[in-house]
């Protein structure tokens, strides 16, 4: 069967023009990608040959703009990547799909009914107007999601919005939006969830994690979990107030943007981009002065770039906005200031945190200019005024019992 | 008030070194802090950097240290005195700031003509002494959860998780600093309104003794 599986999947790689070669080489980057020896390349192909067409996954779309789903699917030209994702075994993708209406809805309610396949959810999870938001075949998406996450094996949770909510949920969150993890956690399901943020997803970190299942996992997402690095982040859920931890695995999300950039040097050196259209930036000097979110955004950006390893944002010359953060337009906005603004309040305006303290500064200073020509006006500089013979408290005290008397 | 003696008692030469040292390192953190959180002018980042660490460090030991010889060093207990007692006995209240906290703030906003009776340091400079300790150790831990090498441990790394990421973590410890900024300006003020003779003793360790003013 292995090797069915093995001839099927390099028809369909030579169909789309894909050599046995670039085949093997792309298993090497995932390997990279994964921190995983070179050694194990052939293994990562067996298992992404004989997992092939075993392993059903659903495609899920909350609350979100679909750009996850244009970025894994990337359309100018296929490559090895949405090949071994469309080897998934994808039974429900919702954009991509042929199937439509309910032969598609069918499809998918047979694949929840027989269980043991992942599901891949895009987008926030919209919990206001009791779901309303979104409806799909009559239901809500709330409902879609619970059915979906009961039987699955394991959840990928693809772009922040399906992580904690992401741009959704950014305030005043009017559809009452948060992550898949809050959520389940609220609904009582605890089918394992792996959480890979940014905005859109990266494809070659889906890739990495579905190899990474088939690989060391099989069929056992609680293995999946034990054999696969985790950093645990706590979070506030955003609509139920409660603590949420939430996984991303630690080879894609355990190092900083910062710790990995191209323009780290020119930050070491003090050599910055002030403004936009300088000659500082055609040097490709470091983004940190217009806004550079890199140095508390935890993502492999820097190591697997994007749109096929061509590029990404810093390279690019744009400073990171930190999609790949935590609540994360709430937290990097304004996008090209070093500090997020403040939210004062409902009606109220946001200010810099610097503005703040320089009133504050500028207040305090003032204030003691004042007083201490109050001080001299009082007579009290330079000999101080004369001390007083008794406490206040103990005068009051001595007359009240005076008064007893 | 103004017009008691300033005895080495009050500030022993060990506290007179750590009082520099802390001067020294606030500066250099402040400074360096600054730059780092935005440079306004170019080729200092790794120098600002390696300051802010190493100072951070000195600033950091040098505190504890000074705690420990609070139980130690014996300190003056009054103003103007050659009296001496066990220094953390002078730092934290003593009876003489019992229910002086109202009357020394009304006296510095001249509601109060008479100088509040007081101990070695007034209600107010005490709170304030005082709270400089938990704020530098907070300094600290806010600065260990966005310091590369410490921030994905998991005492720094909760603290980052409960005030909602390393954002708020930096605006809380920008704003710390500001604190700190705030504190050394009235401190400054305060200590040397009615003459320089605390700073003489402070920074030059010369005594000054009592005139008639």
């Amino acid at each position: 069967m292995a090797q069915e599986a093995h001839g099927a999947l390099y028809d369909l790689l030579a169909v789309r023009g894909v050599s046995r070669r670039d085949f093997l080489k792309y298993c090497g980057s995932i390997a990279a990608t994964l921190g995983l020896s070179e050694a194990m390349v052939p293994q990562i192909a067996a298992a992404i040959e004989s997992g092939a067409k075993l392993k059903p996954a659903l495609w899920l779309n909350g609350g979100a703009c679909t750009g996850c789903t244009e970025s894994v699917a990337q359309a100018d030209s296929p490559d090895v990547a949405t090949i071994v994702l469309e080897i998934l075994s994808l039974n429900y993708f919702e954009t991509v799909m042929a199937a439509a209406s309910d032969a598609a809805e069918k499809v998918k309610e047979e694949t929840i009914a027989e269980g043991g396949y992942i599901l891949i959810y895009e987008g926030s999870v919209m919990t206001g107007f009791e779901g309303g938001t979104l409806v799909v075949a009559g239901k809500t998406g709330l409902e879609h999601l619970k059915e979906a996450a009961e039987n699955a094996e394991a959840i990928i949770c693809v772009g922040s919005c399906a992580v904690d909510g992401g741009w959704v949920m950014g305030r005043p969150n009017a559809a009452e939006a948060t992550g898949v993890q809050g959520f389940l956690n609220h609904e009582g399901i605890a089918t394992p969830v792996v959480n890979l943020p940014t905005c859109p997803v990266n494809p070659e970190w889906v890739v990495a994690m579905v190899v990474q299942y088939l690989l060391v996992a099989g069929d056992d997402a609680a293995k999946f979990l034990e054999m696969t690095p985790m950093v645990t982040r706590r979070i506030t859920d955003a609509v139920y107030g409660t603590d949420v931890d939430l996984l991303f695995p630690k080879s894609l999300f355990g190092q900083t943007i910062h710790d990995n950039c191209p323009r780290r040097g020119h930050f070491e050196n003090g050599e910055f981009v002030t403004e936009f259209g300088s000659e500082e930036e055609a040097l490709g000097y470091c983004l940190y002065k217009v806004g550079c979110k890199g140095p508390q955004t935890f993502t492999q950006c820097p190591v697997t770039r994007w749109n096929r390893r061509a590029s990404w944002c810093v390279e690019s010359g744009s400073p990171c906005i930190g999609c790949g953060g935590l609540n994360w337009v709430d937290n990097n906005t304004p996008f090209l200031m070093r500090l997020s603004d403040m939210w004062l309040g409902d009606g109220l305006t946001y200010v810099q945190p610097g503005s703040i303290a320089a009133v504050a500064g500028g207040v305090v200073a003032a204030g003691l200019v004042v007083h201490g020509l109050g001080m001299k006006a009082a007579g009290r500089v330079p000999g101080g005024a004369p001390t007083e013979e008794m406490k206040e408290y103990d005068r009051k005290r001595m007359a009240k019992k005076g008064g007893d008397k | 008030m103004a017009a008691h003696a300033h005895y080495r008692e009050a500030h022993p030469l060990v506290f007179v070194i750590t009082h520099w040292i802390n001067l020294v390192c606030m500066v250099m953190l402040a400074f360096s802090g600054f730059y780092i959180h935005y440079p306004f002018f170019d080729g200092f980042m790794g120098v600002a950097r390696g300051m802010h660490f190493v100072a951070m460090f000195v600033i950091i030991i040098n505190l504890t240290l000074r705690i420990i010889l609070a139980f130690t060093v014996k300190t003056a207990t009054q103003l103007g005195s050659r009296e001496v007692e066990t220094d953390i006995k002078n730092w934290l209240p003593q009876k003489e700031n019992r229910h002086q906290f109202w009357p020394t703030v009304k006296y510095y906003l001249f509601l109060k003509k008479e100088s509040p009776i007081s101990a070695k340091y007034g209600s107010l400079q005490k709170i304030a002494y005082l709270a400089t300790v938990p704020l530098t150790y907070l300094m600290a831990y806010t600065g260990f959860g966005l310091y590369g090498p410490t921030a994905d441990w998991g005492f720094f790394a909760g603290g980052v998780d409960m005030v909602g990421g390393p954002m708020n973590m930096r605006i809380i410890h920008y704003f710390g600093m500001w604190v700190f900024i705030i504190f050394t300006m009235i401190h400054a003020y305060l200590a040397n309104i009615y003459s320089f003779a605390p700073s003489r003793i402070i920074f030059a360790w010369k005594e000054t003794v009592e005139s008639e003013h």
